[in-house]
Parts: C-alpha cells; structure tokens; sequence
C-alpha cells in the first residue's frame, strides 16, 4: 500500500499526462506537449474538457474540487494540476 | 449602406471609447476602424475582389473583427471558420466555398497552412502593423444591399453543416430588429464568450458595435470563474449564452452564490433552456432581466423573444417575432395552428437569407417562397405565444406516440444533480423507438446519483411511453462547436453498440 501510494506521487504527472493523451486527445502516443503548456493556448482541451479533467483528478486523486477552484491557476496545464492535486489530497 | 458603415456609424460619436476589451487591452472605435483599414489593404494587395470569399479563422480578436469588417468594405463575403473544428473540416468548408484569402490567427496558421492549395492567400496579424497609415475609404450609398455579406456555416446538429447565404441586407435587418427587441443602448458591455463565427455571438458583435456600446472578449468559457470574474472586473453589464453555456454556470460554478453589480441583461438563445434552469437563472440573478430567445442561422440570427415582462406568465415559450419578424405556426395544410395542435414554425422577413450556398437542393426544401421552414415543430397559444415542442428531426416514435425529446430533457434536469441531458431514439422491436437518455452530472459530491433513481423520478413525472429504457451516464456530452449536443452522433454510438 505504502509503494502504491509512493508510486502514485511519483507518477501524478504520468498519469495526468496518460489520461490527456488517451481519453482527450485519443492517442495512444506519449503526451506531446511539455508539462507546462498552456492546455487552453494549445488547443489541447475545450470547455467540456475541463469538466471531464475535474472528474478525473477528483476520482484519481481521491479529492473535490470545489468550483471556485477550477481556474485556469490550477487546471490549465499538466504541471499545475499535478501542483493542485499534491496540495488537495492527503494521499500524496 | 455597406454595413462595414453600418456597424461603424457610432465611431463618429464615440471615437476614442473602447469598442473591444480582449485581455489588458482596450481598443476604441477609431483603433478599430485603423486596424480595418490596414486589413483592407493588405487584402486589397493580396489581390481579394469584390463577391470574393474570404475566410476568418481565430479567436474573437480585434484582429478577427477587423478582418470581418474589412472583408465587409471590399464588397467581398465573409467566411467566418469554427476555430475548434479540425483541420480537415477547415479544409472541406474553405473548399466548398472557394476562399480566395483566409485571415487567419498567427497562432492556427501552421495547422492550416498545409490544408490549402497554394494560391488561396493567408493574411495574419502582422497586416495590423505596418507603419504607414491607410485611410478607410468613404461610405459608398449606392452599394448594393442585396449582395452576399457572409457565409456562415450552420452548427451542424445534423450530420453535415450547411453553408447560409446571408446579405448586407439581412444583416442590417436583424440588427435593428435585435437593437429594438433588447433595448440597447450605447451604455452596455457585453461579456462575449461565444465565438463570432456562430450567428448569436456575431450578433452580439453586430448589435454592440451599432449602438456604439463595447464588448469584452473572453475566449474560453472552460473556466467559467474566469468568466464571471471578468463580469465583475470589468463592470460588464450584458452576457448571452447558449443552453450549456448556463448549465455550466448554474450547477458547476459559483454563478448564482455571487452578486453582479453591474450585469442588468442576459441573453439566452441557441436551444431550449429547460424551464427548470431559466428558474433558476433568474433566481440567481435579481438585478438582471432574462431574455429568452429563439433564432436560425438562415435567419442571420434572432427569430423571436420573449419579452421579460412574460417571463413569469409564458415561461417556456419562446415568445413572438422580434420587430420585422412574421412568425407563424402552420400545420401540413398551411393552415396557422389552433392553440395546442403542433405544427412547423414559418418565419418571413428581411432577414431571411436568400438560401444555401452551392446547394439548391436544401434552398428548395427549406426556403419556400421566401419564407423559411424552420424544421422546428410548435404549438401556440391562445394569445398567439409560441411553445417549441422539438425539432422534426429530434422526435422519438415510442408505443406508437410521438415523444418530444426536449420534455424528457426538461424533466430529468429538475434534479439539480444532473447538468445536461439528450434524449434519443434507436430502433426497439417492442416499441417502435426505445428512449435512451445520456447524462452528465455535476462535479463534486453529487456523483451518488444513481441512474434508477434518475429513472424513478422519471417514473413519476413522465407517462409510460415517455420513459428511457436505459440511463447512460457519461462525462461529457458530444457537442458541437456551438455548445450544441450533437445528437445524430449520441445516435450513431447507440446503434453501433447495440448492434455489436
């Protein structure tokens, strides 16, 4: 339990970067994209999207994200959601 | 009048106020029509004639309203592009109508290059700074009102976009009629977070510009905070949506806990919003008056309204023609409806567009004797207030009824749980069309809804035949560019799986 955990802290990137690439952009590919691309500015994601990645790294993570936390700060690239779920869930 | 002149008549009045707020950048009417004039030359020496089509493809920008207006003053057609289309649609709707230019953001210039033959030009935002200063030609009053404006691609919830023919006359007509339906003045500021290439956000941009008012961009309605934040920063005092768009804010945002100063006109049109969330949208917004309306793309845009004072009285209508506009109901014998019997909604007026580009075949179908068959099926009432009941193409046959997917919709979108709803139809041996309904729910703790307790409620408010055979939960619903869903796709997913 004690490495999954460690493997997912280690892998929060990793698996924001999976779960881009496979359920939003349908690749089967790498990410490719750097890590602090603008999501919106790529035109890697739409509205849609963004709830569609809320529910993810809600259900990922183990955490809820209230609305007046889904800005642009915390969710508009790989990097920053991975900052955002790190500081929400007392899993990682 | 060319309404390149027609949308700039307010600069005389209002030359160094700002027409255009995108980001920390405020940009007045004489910037405006600067920036216009640059890109009529640079379109000018791209070799662009008149009746030529040029396409815009961008984020609302000064730039793309430049462009749109410089296109205007040429005499050549604007072909406005859905910016999160792909660029293989981008490809077949330039094609289709023969651009001969395409204005394009700098930022889409290397995913569209290589979809365009060789000799259609691209002008970018580097045609805003050239140094020499150009001079925006006089208005010409001989021009030609009956020549194409625009084409604009309609928002394709059947399965392929139609290219609308629409005039300067069109254009010019809708305008007023939208500026004496709502009330403008040259006070608002309109919060645009629809895209100019669909008709409700271009006449946001057409109404505002008239009446000398301003708009502020705001490019992504992904992070509605960001939005609503605007609405406050920048004292916005109007915002027009699209159904999803106020889905989104009324069960995923902090839209109704805030308290908007400034904001004293929504504007709601592009779909039915389900009564259930207009109450809750005039709930949250007290200090504003909701505008609930109904419009076409083959009619420039706005078809009807409902006037506030009947929101309380005709809720769920969707009101009457808006001034210059002849709505009537008319059953399969051309005969105007009795209240409660459902027939199709025929609309005249100067703004109906003259028909599809390149397609007689649809222009016959739909445009009959200049009047335009919606495709929308109504009742009336007895006051003559006009009720959609559903799309012709939306009806779902089920135990031998014809059952609007609209109300089932409505009904499942009582729980406040539950942020959008599509209801379609698939080939059931029993039942002629079993009822499938796909959901979205709200983030948050609210993902405990189960689907047989949106299915018991269902079965409490809905006749038998009315109810789904199945709840499908899902993310995200497919939508069109326009925030429309896209049901022939929902459709098409159903069948196939069903099939398999």
């Amino acid at each position: 339990m004690e490495n999954l955990e460690k493997n997912i802290e280690e892998n929060t990137e990793e698996l924001i970067r999976q779960y881009i690439s496979k359920d939003i952009l349908y690749t089967d590919g790498k990410y490719p994209y750097a890590d602090d691309a603008s999501l919106l500015d790529q035109g890697i994601i739409d509205s849609m999207n963004v709830l569609q990645l809320i529910l993810f790294i809600e259900k990922q993570f183990g955490i809820s994200v209230p609305d007046q936390d889904v800005v642009p700060d915390h969710f508009d690239s790989v990097s920053r959601m991975a900052a955002y779920a790190r500081s929400k869930s007392p899993r990682l | 009048m060319n309404t390149a002149d027609y949308l700039l008549i307010a600069k005389a009045e209002t030359a160094s106020k700002p027409v255009l707020i995108n980001g920390d950048q405020a940009y007045s009417y004489e910037a405006l029509q600067h920036a216009a004039a640059m890109l009529l030359h640079g379109l000018q020496h791209a070799g662009v004639q008149p009746s030529d089509r040029i396409g815009i493809l961008g984020a609302n920008s000064l730039f793309w309203v430049a462009s749109y207006l410089a296109i205007l003053k040429l005499g050549a057609v604007a072909v406005p592009l859905a910016t999160v289309a792909s660029p293989e649609d981008w490809r077949r709707n330039q094609t289709f109508v023969q651009c001969r230019a395409i204005c394009v953001e700098q930022k889409l210039k290397g995913k569209l290059q290589h979809m365009v033959l060789s000799d259609v030009a691209l002008l970018d935002e580097s045609s805003l700074t050239q140094t020499s200063s150009k001079v925006w030609p006089e208005p010409d009053p001989t021009f030609d009102l009956d020549r194409d404006a625009a084409i604009m691609f309609t928002s394709g919830t059947t399965a392929r976009p139609r290219a609308v023919r629409v005039t300067h006359r069109n254009l010019q007509a809708n305008t007023e009629s939208i500026i004496a339906d709502l009330g403008l003045t040259s006070d608002e500021r309109m919060l645009v977070v629809l895209p100019f290439y669909y008709c409700f956000g271009l006449s946001l941009l057409h109404t505002h510009l008239r009446m000398g008012g301003s708009l502020a961009l705001c490019n992504s309605f992904a992070f509605p905070e960001t939005a609503l934040d605007m609405i406050e920063r920048l004292s916005c005092t109007g915002f027009a949506g699209v159904p999803s768009t106020f889905q989104t804010l009324l069960r995923n945002s902090s839209f109704a806990r805030r308290n908007f100063k400034t904001l004293r006109k929504i504007q709601q049109a592009g779909g039915k919003l389900p009564v259930a969330l207009v109450d809750e949208l005039i709930a949250a917004t007290p200090g504003a008056v909701v505008h609930i309306m109904y419009g076409q793309t083959e009619a420039t845009a706005r078809l009807s309204s409902l006037l506030p004072e009947w929101l309380n009285t005709k809720r769920g209508s969707i009101g009457k023609g808006i001034p210059g506009v002849q709505l009537r109901v008319m059953n399969e014998a051309g005969d105007d409806v009795q209240p409660g019997e459902t027939g199709e909604i025929i609309a005249r007026g100067a703004s109906i567009s003259p028909g599809y580009w390149n397609d007689a075949e649809a222009t016959v179908q739909k445009f009959i004797g200049g009047a335009l068959h919606t495709g929308d099926l109504a009742t009336v009432d007895a006051d003559g207030f006009i009720i959609i009941v559903d799309r012709k193409t939306d009806f779902i046959k089920s135990f031998g009824h014809r059952v609007s997917s609209q109300q089932i919709e409505a009904c499942v979108l009582e729980l406040v749980d539950v942020v959008s709803a599509a209801a379609i139809g698939v080939p059931d041996d029993a039942r002629g069309e079993a009822i499938i309904l796909f959901i979205t729910l709200r983030t948050g703790g609210a993902m405990q809804l189960l689907t047989d307790q949106i299915a018991a409620h269902c079965a409490q408010r809905l006749p038998r035949h009315m109810l789904p055979r199945n709840v499908i939960l899902l993310d995200a619903l497919p939508l069109n560019p326009n925030g429309k869903v896209i049901k022939a796709e929902l459709k098409k997913q159903c069948v196939a799986l069903l099939a398999a």
